[in-house]
């Protein structure tokens, strides 16, 4: 057992030497970032190399409906990671089931399936599949998944139109092809 | 009669407990006057948080006998409070939790000198958390913990790998929710640490993305889907959700009503639409009360060294009879904050000359053994990234550091290092040092 | 509020001021909080810790009886006292600082002591809900029992001591239709479903359904339909292990391949098949509720039954008819297409309310039988009654002063207890000894310094005299005696703030029957942090 009376009572405490600690935060998100392993088919941007709980993370699938399309997302690591997930969005417009036009995405781990001990790269690789295998039936954007559900040739050709720059339906997409 | 003669009457129950012997004792308790004394006079205890944990907190160590207290708070008194932050009044809604609760405190309790800090834990640094003997936090906020957690372990003091127990603060910490709660001692360095433990803390209820924006079928579905999309689409406030905000609250009540209309989804109510925005748990005063007692109890143990202190971490629930459990939560080997791995070590380097690619040669030598380390300098602004060869984004941007010197990189002595390595569990922080300084 | 805010359901300041409890006990349990009428008796640190946990909720009036005036001692444990009330009543001085904590609140105060009250005023306890008495003596306490169990008024009774504490319920009766379990009870009708419920689980072809629609399902489709398979198949219901394994294979084997010819992992198989378990038992009635429905109460209804036990007996009358519990009428999320949810929802909600308008009717008909007034109870009431009938308790203590008076009807639990050296059983012992000790010596062992070593060896005859009388051969440590001598009757008060915090939720489980209460008696060990409970 501590003896707080007798180390503490006559006031002494040793100060010397302490260096302030960074948060564990900051530490878990260096590492993380150390040890990204990411697939050929993504790279990463930081606008501040000094900051690294902002970046973003660029898709490039090379196969599926979305082969030679470009997607960037955005990561916002906050102080509670890794309790909590970071706060990740689509920057690219994108004709995605499991991606709404705001472009919040629906992948479990971001949200009630995240763990502490997952890391950035979980989420990439995540995302990655969202783009080989898009999930009609847990759709964001209703439309897109309905139409991936009853034709896929339809849905590739609007992926495509999309991807190149232009309308589906009313909405308007940006180009994003390499 | 003398102002220290009431004193001394006033606390003959702790007398009894503090000055008799009994064959039950702990081993290394010595009973004396000067325990109390030393409770009294020289005990320096840190209250976190002045809610509800925090009101019953400090009243529970003025009459433990603890004199010299200083509570933190950053919160003002809202009305939803009064159930059971009992130090607070009608009149006092809006006034600075801390402020009030010591003011309270000092008056009903002669001696007890509480003082009052209405700010954020952080806006404290070292020197300030080093005057204490104990610190009991009452927080609901996993941040908060962490953060004191984190601050208590960086001034534990090592000689030659061994603790310097005259720098260990110990942490006590308790949570409650609903008739459900918890307390724990920390000894930092000793016990598992808050860090260590960050699993026991229970996820925030989410739900889906996928089931709010198309299958919902709860009426928390139907408030989330307004709150996480169609406030942001629609910003109708132009700005983000304040659920204090009664129009806000009004707002978001308004439309999930009409989404759970539109999938005949019954149960939206103001209440419900409060409590998901805010994330609201419910909080009555009996739990506050059991838990913060078991918290004073336990600094009086550890300040008196009366009896054994909790091993470590106790839980609580009161809706089927009254039921205890306590065990022992395990320190983790690979902690990133207690971890001796990581304990902040000093490096020391020939000279400030020595280039950065120099240095990441002597990482990867022998001694360190590291494969591609990515080193971050913590300076005291800001941090700032120096080499990560694994993220080619960030060895673009870094490469030209390679060849500069670690005084060009504004190393100094006494710099921290962050290096992270896959060859190692956990982040190391180094501090240099130079044996020669080039001038 | 800002005047061109939307329109929202006014929020009450009360409801405003009560919002983090009223989501744990509903506004009817404020309700019957805000219509109770609470006694202490003595203000000790103890007891002023129950009241403030009850006054800040918001319980509707307290009385404080306490015949002593305040000494220095008392001011150390006790918040609710300060220097300036030194000398006079303890019952008056801290009843002031009480209702400062609630202005919702009513309080009064006597000063006077219990013996008197009770010697003068025999009924005076008859408006109490519930009656809390701390630090009482061994007389006061057979008094007090044997008055509050012939009146049927609730009784706590508890002592904060050194590093232990102490509380007993007594009750006659205590019934409970909201006991708000962990996991509540969902009985889903698989094995047997009502028509409706087998009209919409048979509509579905699962073989025919794309993958996407099937996806979506709700799992109790998918469970019912292998179900009948399995019947079948095997002529029956699975019941062991191996059988249940069987109809978790059939569920697997009727996932979707998806390209690879691997099963697709579908969450309402998934789980389908978590639920199998469960399912095959949730209909049947828990034990604990057969036991109530043959509760010589249920049974034999008299004029003077409560409501609980006429709701009960007309349970029994539906359960004998129907072979099940009501449907519950609440189905916890799953996952499923809205459609399908809401529509499985609404047929469980129209048959829990088929269900519960029949224990309505039969209610009904045994108030008539009973000369009991037709509104006498609700069919809001029943139908609360049927939503919980999978949870409902009932609660029913000891006299205490029976065991204190005659020799005791539980002496062989307690002396089987203190044959298990872990059991803490010797901490009640030695609390009531230490009862006799005050009443014989008039003081607590130990109180003075020098009185510590003699006091020990007379607490030591009152212990054994006790085991005697109770049949042990046990004996209990010096050691743990020589303990108790040492704290010489001191009240510390974040003990009493522990124990105070207990046994105010204990009293909100009394005026507000929902969780259930301690049965019937507790022991807190500050040393170790631990409660045991005793059924003394």
């Amino acid at each position: 057992m501590i003896q707080l009376f007798k180390l503490k009572k006559n006031g002494e405490t040793a100060t010397k030497g302490t260096t302030k600690r960074s948060s564990a935060a900051q530490l878990r998100i260096t590492k993380d970032i150390n040890e990204l392993n990411l697939p050929k088919t993504c790279t990463t941007k930081f606008d501040d190399p000094d900051d690294l709980l902002n970046f973003k993370i660029t898709i490039a699938p090379d196969e599926g409906f979305y082969r030679g399309g470009k997607f960037t997302f955005s990561f916002r690591v906050g102080p509670n990671y890794p309790h909590e997930p970071p706060k990740v969005k689509c920057e690219t417009p994108v004709y995605h089931p499991n991606i709404d036009l705001e472009g919040n995405v629906c992948l479990n781990i971001l949200r009630e399936d995240w763990k502490p001990v997952l890391t950035i790269n979980s989420i990439v690789y995540g995302l990655q599949y969202l783009f080989l295998e898009p999930n009609p039936e847990d759709p964001l954007n209703k439309e897109a998944a309905e139409v991936l559900q009853s034709n896929k040739r339809i849905f590739e050709q609007n992926v495509q139109k999309a991807m190149r720059g232009g309308y589906v339906g009313s909405v308007y997409f940006d180009r994003c092809l390499k | 009669m003398s102002a220290e003669g009431i004193r001394s009457r006033q606390f003959s129950c702790l007398r009894k407990i503090l000055e008799r012997a009994g064959p039950v004792c702990h081993p290394d308790f010595e009973p004396s006057a000067e325990i109390l004394n030393f409770i009294s006079n020289d005990c320096k205890v840190l209250v976190i948080g002045a809610g509800g944990l925090g009101c019953e907190l400090l009243k529970n160590l003025g009459l433990m006998g603890f004199r010299d207290i200083h509570v933190i708070d950053m919160d003002t008194i809202d009305l939803s409070n009064l159930n059971r932050q009992f130090l607070f009044r009608r009149k006092d809604i809006g006034k600075p939790k801390a402020e009030v609760a010591a003011e309270f405190i000092n008056k009903r309790i002669s001696g007890c000198n509480v003082k009052p800090h209405f700010c954020k834990i952080q806006d404290f640094d070292e020197d300030f958390y080093r005057q204490f003997s104990i610190v009991i936090c009452g927080l609901d906020s996993i941040i908060a913990r962490r953060w004191i957690n984190a601050m208590l372990v960086s001034l534990l003091v090592y000689e030659e790998d061994i603790l310097d127990q005259t720098s260990l603060i110990p942490l006590i910490d308790g949570g409650t929710e609903g008739f459900k709660g918890n307390a724990r001692i920390i000894l930092p360095g000793m016990t598992a640490c808050i860090e260590c433990t960050l699993d026991l803390f229970p996820p925030q209820v989410t739900y889906p993305l996928c089931t709010i924006a198309s299958t919902p079928r709860l009426p928390e579905h139907c408030i989330e889907y307004v709150k996480l999309l169609q406030w942001p689409k629609e910003n109708p406030f132009e700005c983000s959700i304040d659920g204090d905000d009664p129009s806000h609250i009004g707002w978001i009540y308004e439309k999930s009503l009409e989404r759970a209309a539109c999938f005949s989804i019954r149960g939206v109510t103001y209440r419900l639409v409060q409590g998901v925005v805010k994330n609201i748990i419910p909080a009555v005063a009996s739990t506050n009360a059991v838990i913060a007692a078991t918290c004073v109890t336990e600094a009086f143990k550890l300040a008196s060294s009366c009896c054994s202190t909790l091993n470590n971490y106790m839980v609580f629930n009161n809706v089927d009879g009254v039921y205890t459990y306590t065990y022992e939560a395990e320190k983790k080997d690979d902690c990133f904050v207690c971890s001796p791995f990581f304990r902040v070590k000093y490096m020391d380097l020939p000279h400030d000359g020595m280039k950065l690619n120099e240095f990441i040669e002597f990482l990867s030598g022998l001694q360190y053994q590291m494969k591609n380390p990515g080193i971050v300098a913590a300076f005291a602004e800001r941090n700032r990234t120096l080499y990560m060869s694994g993220v080619p984004s960030i060895e673009e941007m870094t490469r030209d550091n390679l060849k500069k010197s670690l005084k060009e990189l504004n190393i100094i002595n006494g710099t921290k290092l962050i290096v992270t390595d896959v060859t190692r569990p956990t982040p190391l922080e180094i501090v240099i040092r130079f044996s020669e300084i080039n001038n | 509020m800002d005047s061109n805010s939307p329109k929202s359901p006014e929020q009450s300041e009360k409801t405003k001021k009560y919002d983090r409890q009223l989501r744990l006990w509903g506004d009817h349990g404020q309700f019957a909080l805000e219509t109770a009428h609470v006694c202490l008796i003595n203000a000790t640190g103890l007891g002023t810790e129950i009241l403030k946990s009850i006054i800040l909720p918001g319980i509707g009036s307290f009385t404080v009886i306490d015949g002593g005036k305040v000494r220095e001692d008392d001011i150390s444990v006790n918040f609710f006292l300060d220097e300036n009330d030194i000398g006079k009543s303890k019952a008056e001085a801290v009843t002031r600082f009480l209702l400062e904590l609630n202005p919702d609140v009513h309080g009064d105060f006597i000063d006077e002591s219990l013996q008197r009250i009770i010697e003068n005023n025999p009924s005076f306890f008859n408006s109490f809900n519930v009656v809390v008495g701390t630090a009482l003596s061994e007389l006061e306490i057979i008094l007090l029992s044997s008055k509050l169990w012939e009146l049927k008024v609730p009784l706590l009774i508890c002592r904060s001591y050194g590093f232990i504490g102490m509380a007993r319920l007594q009750i006659k009766e205590h019934t409970i239709v909201e006991s708000h379990p962990d996991n509540q009870n969902t009985s889903y009708r698989l094995l047997n479903p009502f028509p409706e419920l087998k009209t919409y689980l048979e509509s579905f072809d699962l073989d025919s359904l794309e993958l996407k629609d099937l996806a979506h399902v709700p799992f109790v489709v998918i469970l019912y339909k292998y179900l009948q398979e399995y019947r079948k198949l095997f002529g029956r219901i699975p019941k062991t292990y191996k059988e249940k394994e069987t109809l978790r294979d059939l569920i697997r084997k009727g996932m979707k391949k998806d390209e690879n010819g691997l099963p697709s992992a579908e969450e309402n198989f998934e789980e389908a098949i978590k639920a199998v378990n469960y399912v095959l038992t949730s209909d049947e009635v828990p034990k604990e509720i057969v036991k109530l429905l043959t509760d010589d109460n249920c049974v034999n209804l008299t004029t003077k039954s409560t409501s609980f036990w006429i709701m009960a007996n007309a349970l029994k009358y539906f359960v004998e008819k129907e072979g099940y519990l009501p449907v519950r009428g609440v189905l916890p999320d799953m996952t499923a297409e809205t459609k399908h949810y809401v529509k499985l929802q609404q047929i469980y909600r129209s048959q829990a309310l088929r269900d519960s308008e029949s224990v309505y009717r039969r209610v009904q008909q045994l108030l008539q039988q009973l000369n009991q007034s037709a509104d006498s109870i609700s069919e809001a009431d029943v139908k609360e009654f049927c939503k919980f009938s999978h949870d409902l308790r009932i609660v029913r203590s000891s006299c205490i002063s029976h065991e204190y008076l005659e020799k005791p009807f539980n002496s062989s639990y307690i002396v089987s207890n203190l044959d298990d050296p872990d059991s803490s059983m010797e901490y009640y012992v030695i609390l009531r000894s230490i009862e006799r000790f005050y009443s014989e010596y008039k003081e607590y062992p130990g109180n003075l310094d020098d009185h510590v070593e003699p006091d020990i060896v007379k607490l030591k005859a009152c212990v054994s005299k006790l085991l005697s009388e109770i049949g042990s051969n046990s004996i209990i440590k010096d050691d743990l005696i020589h303990e108790f001598c040492r704290y010489g009757g001191v009240e510390l008060h974040s003990v009493s703030s522990f124990l105070g915090g207990c046994i105010a939720q204990e009293v909100i489980k009394l005026l507000t029957h929902q969780f259930i209460p301690i049965n019937n008696t507790i022991i807190y060990n500050a040393v170790s942090s631990d409660i045991v409970t005793f059924c003394l």
